[in-house]
C-alpha cells in the first residue's frame, strides 16, 4: 500500500472535500433552525435577562467544568460532568493550543498563534482520552444511557476518539510509521468533518441558542440558572 | 576476452595491495556488511557462498574477479544537480573509489565529446555491454511530444532504447525517481519518474534534491559487489539510506519533544538550535540520510544549518503544501471562492428545507384551526 | 387517527425555540440525575430526556433530512398509537413539569416548556390519563376541578368569613388588588383563606375576590391543551377586568401562577395590562416594609423543634421568590428554621404538581418521589415542613399520612398570620 500517495490523497483532495461538506452542511443546519420562526416574548420580566444569559454562560465554563459540587444538583454523578469536562478542556488545549493543530489554522486562516509546550498538550491529549473512556463505559453500563443512545452516538464516540487515538499515537511515533499514523489520522478527521454536520456533534452551535434561552428564562425570573 | 578486474584498475592506478584491503573495508562499512546475518538467512546470491563468511572477504573477492562495472549516464528534464553532488563529492577513499570501479560510457555533462560522435559511442557502449550495463537516469520523463529532445530523439525513445539492454536501472534524484520540480503542478510536460516508464527491469530509486552522493555509490557498489540490488522500500529506494526519516535521526529532536520550536528564521530559539517544525520542516515524513550521512563528507544538512527539511527525497515534495508552512497543514485550501460558493449552497439549502418545514407547519395550523372551529 | 393529531401539534409548535433545543441535546443523560421520578424509582424510562423521545421523533421525521434517512433505514420509528399510550403514562404519571432537569443540562436546554409540549401533543390525541381528563372537563363545566360551583364558593366563603371572623370583600369594583384563590385552598385549607384575608385587612391593602375569577388552578395547564388553559386564564382576566383592578394576586398555588405570570401574557395580550404577583412576594414586602408586625421569633418560642422551608418549584425556581420565605422565617423562627438540602432554585420536587396527585394509577411515583423528600426533611430534623403552595400541602399531607409520619405541615401565609400582633 503506498501509503504516501494515500497521505497526499487524505490530506489534499479528501481534506478540502470535508471541508467544503463541513462548512455547507453547517449553515445548512443553522439556516434550517432559524427559519422555523421565533416568537416574541410580550411578558414583562420580573429580573434580568440579560444577567441571566451571563450567568448561564458562565455557569457552563466556569462551574460546571471544573467544581460541579459547588451546585448541587447533579451530586448523582460527578463522573460524567467531570469526563465530559476534561475531554472538552483537551479538545480546546489540544486543537486550538497545540502546536501541530495551531499550524492548520495558520494555513487556513492565515494567521497563527502562540501555543503551549508539547509535553502540555500532550498530556491533556491523554487525559481526554482516558476521560473518553470513561465515557464510553458510562454510556455501556447506565441503564438511562443505554435507552437513549442509537447508532447515531456511537458513531459519534467513534469517530471522536479515532482522530485523538491516532493523534497521540502520531506525536509519539507508536507501532506504525509515521506517514501510517499520519494517514489514518487524517482519514478519520476527514470523515469527522463530514460526520459533523448530521450528527449532534453539532452540537456545539446550537449549545449557544440553549444555553441562551436558559439564561433568559432564568434570567426573567429572577433566579440562578 | 578477461576483462580487466576492479582490482587489476585500482593496481593500474597505484593503489598498493594495503590500500586496496582498506577500501574494501572502508565498503564493508559503508554498506553496513557488518552486521550482516548468517549468509544462509542474508538473502545473498548463492554464488557468493564458497567465500569466506567474513564480508571484508566477500568484498575483496568481488573487486578481485569481476571487471569495472560500465554504466551509461542519461540526462533528461534535469539539472544535472545530482552529477554535480557526485562528482564534487569530497570522500576520496569511498565515492571517488566507487567512480574508479565503474566506466561511465556515456555522460552528457561530464564527457568532453559531443555530438554525434558520442551518440555514436553510446550506442556502440550499449551494444558491447548488452545485458550488463547499469543504466543510470538523472531528471525526468516528459510524455508530452516535443519537450524534451536529445540529437533529434525524443527523452520517451531514448529512455526504452536504453532500458531495453540495462541489467539494472538506477534513477538518481528526485526527478528521475518521482518527477521531480517539472512535475510540480501544473505539471505542463506530464513529467514522469523511470520506474512509471520502465516496467520490465529491476529498478532503484533513489530520490534527494539532489540525491546523497553516498546513497547513490552505496548502491552502486552493492550491484557490484553482490550483482543485485540493494533491499527496496515500497518507493524502490534502498532502505539502507532511506529506512528512517529525518525526524528520527535529527539533532534537533530533543527540542521536538520539548516542544521548543523556532518561530522564525534568526530569532533566539533559531540561534539556539530549536526544532524547526513550525518553520515547515518536513521532516517526519521524509525518508533519507542526511540526518545521518549528511553532506559534504558529513559537514551539515539543511535542519542542522539552520533551514527546514524540504522533503526532498519524497514524491510531490514540490506540490507538499509549501516549504514554509508546517508539515501538519492541510496541503490544498479550497480558494476563499470555492468555500464562499458552499457555503453559499448550505444556506439557499438550509433556507429550501426551511420553507418546506414552514409550509408543514402552516397546514398544521390550519388542521388544527379547523379543528377548533368544527 | 390519533398519532395524526399529536403529530399536527408538534410540527404545529415546532419553532427555532424548541428546534435549537432538540438540536442541542447530546444525549448526555444528566437530566435523569436530577429527576426524582428516576432517583426514587431507578426506571430509565422516566429520564427527561426520554419523556421528550415524541417531540424529538416529530422534530427529527418530519423537518430534518437525517431523521427522514433514518426512517427509511429502519435506525429510527414512526410514533404508533400504542407509543402515544405508553408516553403519555411516562409524561403524565412520572413528570411533575418541575424543571429542575433543565438546571443540570450542560447545554442548558429549558425541558419544561419542552414537555409541555408533549402534553400538548398528547393532549390533542386524547391520551390524557381519564382522573386528569375528568378534573378538567369538571373546570370546565363548573369552573373548578374540584367541583367548586359559584354556589360552593359563596357558601365556603361565607363559612369561612363567619367561623374566623375574618372580611373578605368580594367582587368590589375598583378594588386595587384581585386576589384569586385556589381550590384546594378554599376546600381542602381553608384556614389559609382566613390567614391571607386577615393579612391583607390588617395592612390595610384594598382588595377583593371575584366569583367569575373565583378559581386560580389551571388544569388546562396540566392537561397541555392550549385551548383550555386559555379558557382557564380568560376566566380570571375577565374577572380582573369587570373590577377594573390594578394588580392580580395569585395564592398559594404554584402552577397557577406560573401559567398566569409567565404563560398568559403571551397567550392573551390583555393579562399584560395587570400586575401579577404572587403572594409569597406580597408576604415579604409587608413583613419585611413593616405594614404588618409579627412577633419576632414565635414560632421559637412553643420549642416546637426545627421548621424547614419547602421550595415550591412554580414558585422558587420557576417563580423568583426565594428570598422572602427566608425573610420572613428568620423573623419568626430565627433558632428553629433551618435549610434542608438542597433547597433554593436547587430544591426537589414535592412529586405531587403537574397533575400527579390528581392521578390515582400515579400513586406509587409520586410516593417514591416523594421519599426522596422524606430523606431531606430527615437529614435536617425538622418537624414541621412550611411551604407556599397548596398542592405541594396536600402533597405533604398525604405523605405524611401515607407514611405515617409525625411531621406538622403548614404554610407560609398561615404561619404570618399566626404570628401577627394584633
Amino acid at each position: 500500500m503506498n501509503w504516501n500517495a494515500f497521505l497526499e490523497f487524505v490530506r489534499g483532495p479528501l481534506f478540502q472535500v470535508s471541508l467544503l461538506v463541513f462548512v455547507a452542511g453547517m449553515l445548512y443546519r443553522l439556516v434550517r433552525v432559524l427559519m422555523l420562526g421565533w416568537s416574541r416574548d410580550n411578558v414583562p420580566s420580573k429580573g434580568s435577562k440579560g444577567g441571566g444569559v451571563v450567568k448561564s454562560f458562565l455557569k457552563s465554563i466556569l462551574i460546571w467544568p471544573f467544581i460541579p459540587w459547588v451546585k448541587r444538583t447533579f451530586s448523582k454523578n460527578p463522573v460524567i460532568y467531570l469526563a465530559g469536562g476534561l475531554f472538552h478542556l483537551a479538545l480546546l488545549v489540544v486543537l486550538i493550543l497545540g502546536t501541530a493543530h495551531m499550524l492548520v489554522w495558520k494555513s487556513l486562516l492565515g494567521f497563527g498563534w502562540a501555543t503551549l509546550p508539547l509535553p502540555m498538550v500532550d498530556w491533556m491529549a491523554a487525559v481526554g482520552i482516558a476521560a473518553m473512556v470513561a465515557l464510553l463505559i458510562h454510556r455501556l453500563v447506565n441503564p438511562v444511557m443505554r435507552l437513549i443512545s442509537g447508532p447515531s452516538e456511537w458513531a459519534n464516540w467513534t469517530l471522536v476518539f479515532l482522530p485523538m487515538v491516532s493523534g497521540y499515537m502520531l506525536t509519539h511515533h507508536m507501532f506504525f510509521r509515521y506517514e501510517v499514523l499520519f494517514s489514518i489520522h487524517m482519514l478519520v478527521v476527514d470523515i469527522l468533518l463530514i460526520w459533523i454536520p448530521l450528527s449532534r456533534i453539532s452540537h456545539f452551535i446550537f449549545y449557544f441558542f440553549a444555553r441562551t434561552i436558559h439564561g433568559v428564562e432564568f434570567g426573567k425570573r429572577a433566579v440562578n440558572p | 576476452m578477461p576483462e580487466e578486474t576492479v582490482h587489476q584498475y585500482l593496481q593500474k592506478q597505484g593503489v598498493s595491495r594495503r590500500d586496496f584491503l582498506k577500501i574494501c573495508g572502508a565498503l564493508v562499512g559503508a554498506l553496513g556488511l557488518t552486521r550482516m546475518p548468517p549468509f544462509d538467512e542474508s538473502g545473498l546470491p548463492g554464488n557468493l557462498k564458497h567465500t569466506s563468511v567474513k564480508p571484508i572477504d566477500m568484498v575483496r573477492h568481488a573487486l578481485e574477479t569481476k571487471p569495472r562495472l560500465p554504466v551509461i549516464w542519461l540526462e533528461f528534464q534535469d539539472c544535472a544537480g545530482c552529477s554535480e553532488a557526485l562528482t564534487r563529492s569530497h570522500s576520496p577513499t569511498l565515492v571517488n573509489l566507487v567512480l574508479n570501479s565503474i566506466t561511465v560510457e556515456y555522460h552528457e555533462t561530464l564527457s568532453a565529446a559531443a555530438g554525434f560522435q558520442v551518440e555514436e559511442a553510446k550506442q556502440a557502449a550499449m551494444k558491447k555491454y548488452a545485458g550488463q550495463y547499469i543504466l543510470v537516469v538523472e531528471g525526468s520523463i516528459p510524455e508530452g511530444d516535443g519537450y524534451c529532445t536529445i540529437g533529434g530523439k525524443s527523452a520517451l525513445d531514448l529512455l526504452k532504447e536504453a532500458a531495453a539492454g540495462a541489467a539494472a536501472i538506477i534513477a538518481t534524484g528526485n526527478c528521475a525517481s518521482f518527477g521531480g520540480i517539472p512535475k510540480a503542478r501544473p505539471n505542463p510536460t506530464n513529467a514522469k519518474g523511470v520506474w512509471e516508464i520502465i516496467t520490465d527491469k529491476p529498478i532503484v530509486n533513489i530520490p534527494g534534491c539532489p540525491a546523497i552522493p553516498e546513497a547513490f555509490t552505496g548502491t552502486l557498489a552493492n550491484f557490484l559487489i553482490f550483482g543485485s540490488l540493494p533491499e527496496l522500500d515500497g518507493l524502490r529506494r534502498p532502505k539502507t539510506f532511506y529506512g528512517n526519516t529525518i525526524h528520527d535521526r535529527c539533532l534537533r529532536r530533543p527540542f521536538y519533544e520539548a516542544g521548543k520550536f523556532a518561530e522564525s528564521f534568526d530569532d533566539e530559539g533559531a540561534r539556539q538550535g530549536w526544532c524547526l517544525y513550525k518553520l515547515g520542516c518536513k521532516g517526519p515524513t521524509t525518508y533519507n540520510a542526511c540526518a545521518t550521512i549528511k553532506w559534504d563528507a558529513g559537514l551539515s544538512f539543511p535542519v542542522q544549518s539552520g533551514h527546514p527539511c524540504l522533503g526532498c527525497s519524497e514524491p510531490n515534495f514540490w506540490d507538499g503544501g509549501g516549504f514554509y508552512q508546517g508539515q501538519s497543514a492541510p496541503l490544498n485550501r479550497p480558494a476563499v471562492t470555492v468555500v464562499g460558493a458552499a457555503a453559499a449552497a448550505g444556506i439557499v439549502a438550509g433556507a429550501a428545507m426551511g420553507a418546506a418545514n414552514q409550509s408543514q407547519k402552516k397546514s398544521a395550523a390550519r388542521k388544527s384551526k379547523k379543528q377548533k372551529d368544527a | 387517527m390519533q398519532t395524526l393529531e399529536a403529530m399536527n401539534v408538534f410540527v404545529e409548535e415546532t419553532g427555532g425555540w424548541v428546534a435549537s433545543q432538540l438540536e442541542a441535546c447530546t444525549r448526555c443523560g444528566m437530566c435523569a440525575e436530577a429527576c426524582h421520578f428516576y432517583q426514587g424509582t431507578g426506571n430509565p424510562e422516566y429520564a427527561p430526556v426520554w419523556k421528550l423521545e415524541l417531540l424529538r421523533r416529530a422534530y427529527e421525521q418530519r423537518f430534518t433530512l437525517t431523521g427522514k434517512f433514518k426512517l427509511l433505514l429502519g435506525i429510527d420509528k414512526r410514533i404508533s398509537d400504542e407509543d402515544l399510550d405508553h408516553w403519555s403514562e411516562i409524561n403524565y404519571y412520572a413528570c411533575t413539569v418541575c424543571n429542575k432537569c433543565s438546571m443540570v443540562c450542560p447545554m442548558g436546554i429549558d425541558l419544561g416548556p419542552l414537555l409541555h409540549e408533549v402534553r400538548a401533543g398528547l393532549a390533542a390525541a386524547g391520551k390524557v390519563p381519564d382522573d386528569l381528563m375528568v378534573a378538567v372537563n369538571k373546570q370546565i363545566e363548573e369552573g373548578s376541578p374540584l367541583g367548586m360551583t359559584s354556589e360552593v364558593w359563596d357558601s365556603r366563603l361565607e363559612w369561612v368569613a363567619d367561623d374566623w371572623d375574618v372580611v373578605i370583600p368580594r367582587d368590589v369594583k375598583g378594588a386595587d388588588t384581585l386576589v384569586v384563590f385556589s381550590s384546594i385552598e378554599v376546600m381542602k385549607f381553608p384556614s389559609n383563606i382566613a390567614a391571607i384575608a386577615k393579612i391583607l385587612n390588617k395592612a390595610g391593602e384594598n382588595w377583593t375576590v371575584s366569583s367569575k375569577a373565583r378559581e386560580v388552578v389551571n388544569f388546562g395547564f396540566y392537561e397541555g391543551s392550549e385551548e383550555h388553559t386559555k379558557l382557564f386564564l380568560q376566566r380570571v382576566l375577565d374577572g380582573a377586568k369587570e373590577l377594573g383592578v390594578k394588580r392580580i394576586v395569585v395564592t398559594e398555588c404554584g402552577h397557577a401562577y406560573d401559567a398566569l405570570r409567565w404563560l398568559a401574557g403571551n397567550l392573551i395580550p390583555e393579562a399584560n395590562d395587570f400586575e401579577i404577583t404572587h403572594i409569597t412576594g406580597v408576604l415579604g414586602e409587608l413583613v419585611g416594609s413593616g405594614r404588618i408586625k409579627v412577633k419576632p421569633g414565635f414560632f421559637d418560642e412553643n420549642d416546637s423543634g426545627t421548621i424547614t422551608f419547602h421550595d415550591a418549584c412554580k414558585i422558587q425556581r420557576r417563580g423568583g421568590y426565594i428570598k422572602e420565605p427566608r425573610e420572613v422565617l428568620n423573623i419568626l423562627a430565627p433558632k428553629s428554621f433551618k435549610e434542608m438540602t438542597p433547597n433554593r432554585e436547587e430544591a426537589i420536587c414535592c412529586g405531587g404538581g403537574g397533575g400527579v396527585i390528581a392521578i390515582k394509577a400515579a400513586d406509587p411515583m409520586r410516593y417514591a418521589a416523594f421519599e426522596l423528600k422524606i430523606e431531606q426533611v430527615n437529614k435536617v430534623g425538622a418537624t414541621t415542613v412550611t411551604m407556599s403552595c397548596s398542592n405541594c400541602r396536600l402533597q405533604f399531607t398525604d405523605g405524611v399520612e401515607h407514611f405515617n409520619l409525625d411531621w406538622k405541615i403548614t404554610g407560609l401565609a398561615q404561619m404570618v398570620a399566626d404570628a401577627m400582633e394584633d
